[in-house]
């Protein structure tokens, strides 16, 4: 494993994008950062700026609007990237599969790397399906 | 003098839901606004025809993950009208328990957001810390943190039991501490003043006119709640004032919020003192009686509306949600335009928009469109945060 | 003798035969009016009787004609209903009484397909820019798409 991977598995830098969710998922990613669960302890930090991140978190089923913001996001990452689909609506659009504005799942409109599930995702699941990418990517070099 | 328009499109580091602000600007200040909401239509008054009611539920509490009690509590009101049966007590008062713990928990986040929009870091972590107690509560009735679907067409899902009620009469007393400790905090810290007092001004006027709700209305100083005008489940027993402060701007949010949670204390301290007695849920058929039902409920936003036309089948004929960021979005639009002596400034908006509470959020992607130059450039919300402390400081 | 009883007698003495249909029950009135005495009665409401606040307007396509609906009130809800007509569905706009009605009338604009005279701002609202102008997803006739088929994608 080079130096290069070594450090992108110990400081990833994450951004989250929400493509029409009901909110749920996002605020416990956001509880992700607070004290009880403290993701900064494992070198993640949370990035307002997409050219800046690693990792984009997606959540929310992608409304027909938005998909076009979603692709255009995903042009702008900065290779290697990773994009996790984080709660059931970003894997299959959930409760709101067969709606008229919906693409079901983020994997219908860019290409994911992993999968989190859950309705909302727990914080320790997050916690969790991060680190297990984060062996992924180290294993990767 | 030209005007620029700017569009703020979606994306918060904290609080993220698409939604497009266009503004107009001359200079530095805001003289308009329009909004774009349709990165959030997810079709779900069509997709409630095709499910039974008792299968509508889940999807219904999703509608909006932060006020989702509210949803599951109106929708289960609102048919339960369309059946002829009465609801035992009990259901009525744990109901109200699970509203009143999940207003905490949302007008906490709230503050959390509130101060980091303003870039007061400290106090968002010191909130979301607080509002863990208030998860682990949730979890513990109801078995879920968010999405708790608590509130059962018929009762509720699960009993309290003593030793439960013990623990949460428990953490009332802690977060009634930290709290008072947040209301002096707010009331006295200096930045916290200059930042928000004479921001965001509604007349009392204006919110009448655009038929505001929650705790935008109220912090211009009208005592409109629904809880005390239209009253639902246990709330005509359980008593509580109505909080209004009159500055009508930011600063009467922020303050009005804070104290509604030491009113929520309150209510859940007596709920839990004089908890009737009896069985928790009724079984209901799966088909209801033929007839339209019409239900408020005051969310932690604002006053929330559900309306059902039923012709006698297991699922809806037409179903309608009105939730309360639709009706602030009006008053919204008044707090963000410049206006004889009051003036808004780009380093404002955050902070104004954030003051009713959206359950829309966006990225802060704004876009400056130089019309006379042809130039375009893009500055992230961060960076106008950044201008805004400096201009204010 | 209740408090809806007496207000809806009320009504029912000033307005007489222009109430077409009315019904009760505990702090909600429903009324039917049609379409001609629409603006005058909200009008009655909202400036004698102060019931300033617009809940929400709704609309429901029935088998013969498209109902909408005012729900005004603050304590008591009274809901004032009215028929249109489903192949060219026009009412007029309440913006000029109420301005918060502005966007459910938008809202009902692009879900329903119904126009109001004499909205200020009759942009879209809810649907993506690139929604055909001609479709509207509440109406009876559009289908929503049936059980799309879900993929395994492993892992742990």
């Amino acid at each position: 494993m080079g130096l290069i991977s070594w450090a992108r598995k110990r400081s990833p830098w994450i951004a989250h994008f929400c493509t029409g969710s009901c909110n749920a998922c996002d605020i416990e990613i956001l509880a992700c950062l607070t004290p009880r669960y403290d993701v900064e302890r494992f070198g993640a930090i949370l990035r307002g700026s997409i050219r800046h991140a690693d990792i984009l978190l997606v959540t929310g089923p992608v409304t027909r609007q938005v998909r076009d913001r979603l692709l255009r996001i995903y042009e702008q990452m900065p290779e290697p990237k990773y994009v996790v689909a984080v709660g059931t609506c970003a894997i299959s659009g959930g409760v709101y599969r067969n709606s008229y504005n919906i693409y079901p799942g983020v994997d219908s409109v860019i290409p994911v790397t992993a999968y989190i599930s859950g309705c909302p995702v727990k914080p320790e699941n997050i916690i969790n399906g991060l680190s297990f990418l984060l062996k992924k990517i180290g294993e990767s070099k | 003098m030209s005007t620029f328009d700017i569009p703020i499109g979606p994306q918060h580091p904290a609080l993220p839901e698409p939604l497009l602000l266009k503004l107009e600007v001359e200079g530095e200040t805001v003289v308009g606004v329009d909004f774009d909401v349709s990165y959030m239509h997810r079709g779900i008054e069509k997709l409630l025809e095709t499910k039974t009611y008792f299968q509508g539920l889940p999807l219904v509490e999703r509608i909006c993950g932060i006020c989702n009690a509210a949803h599951g509590l109106c929708y289960t009101l609102n048919v339960e009208k369309l059946y002829d049966k009465e609801i035992p007590p009990r259901a009525q008062y744990l109901r109200v328990i699970v509203e009143e713990l999940s207003r905490i928990h949302s007008h906490l986040l709230w503050l959390g957001v509130a101060a980091f929009e303003i870039g007061f870091n400290t106090m968002f972590m010191y909130t979301w810390r607080d509002r863990e107690h208030v998860m682990d509560m949730l979890e513990a009735i109801t078995g879920n943190r968010v999405t708790t679907e608590y509130s059962q067409i018929g009762g509720v899902r699960r009993d309290i039991t003593p030793e439960l009620a013990e623990k949460l009469l428990k953490t009332m007393d802690v977060v009634e501490e930290r709290t008072k400790y947040y209301i002096k905090v707010a009331l006295t810290e200096p930045t916290i003043a200059k930042r928000t007092q004479g921001v965001g001004y509604l007349s009392p006027e204006d919110a009448k006119a655009t038929c505001s709700v929650g705790p935008v209305i109220r912090a211009s100083g009208i005592k409109f709640d629904v809880r005390a005008d239209d009253p639902y489940a246990a709330h005509d027993e359980v008593p509580f004032n109505v909080i209004t402060y009159d500055s009508c701007d930011v600063f009467g949010r922020v303050v009005v919020r804070a104290q509604e949670l030491l009113e929520c204390v309150n209510m859940i301290r007596y709920a839990l003192k004089n908890l009737p007695s009896g069985p928790f849920r009724i079984k209901l058929p799966m088909k209801p009686n033929a007839g339209e039902a019409l239900t408020r409920v005051e969310a932690p936003r604002g006053e929330l509306l559900h309306y059902t036309l039923c012709e006698g089948t297991p699922k809806p004929y037409r179903y309608k949600v009105r939730t309360p960021t639709l009706a602030n979005l009006g008053a919204l639009r008044v707090m963000l335009t410049s206006k004889g002596r009051y003036v808004v400034n780009i380093g404002d908006v955050p902070i104004i928009y954030g003051s009713i509470d959206p359950c829309i959020c966006c990225t802060a992607r704004v876009q400056f469109i130089d019309v006379k130059k042809g130039k375009t450039w893009t500055w992230t919300l961060d960076e106008i945060r950044g201008m805004s402390k400096k201009v204010k400081a | 003798m209740s408090f809806e009883e007496s207000f809806l007698n009320e009504l029912k003495s000033v307005f007489g035969e222009k109430i077409v249909e009315s019904k009760i029950s505990k702090r909600r009135i429903f009324l039917k009016v049609s379409p001609e005495h629409y603006y005058e009665v909200i009008q009655f409401l909202v400036k004698e009787k102060g019931l300033y606040h617009l809940e929400t307007m709704t609309a429901t396509e029935l088998k013969d004609y498209i109902e909408i609906i005012a729900h005004l009130g603050l304590s008591t809800s009274v809901s004032v209903k009215t028929a249109v007509d489903k192949n060219s569905p026009t009412i007029i706009s309440l913006c000029n009484l109420i301005p918060g009605a502005e966007f459910y009338e938008r809202e009902i604009m692009d879900l329903m397909g119904v126009k109001f005279e004499g909205h200020p701002n009759p942009k879209r609202l809810v649907l993506p820019q690139d929604w055909p102008t001609d479709v509207h997803p509440l109406r009876k006739s559009f289908e929503t798409r049936h059980n799309q088929p879900l993929r395994d994608v492993g892992g742990e």
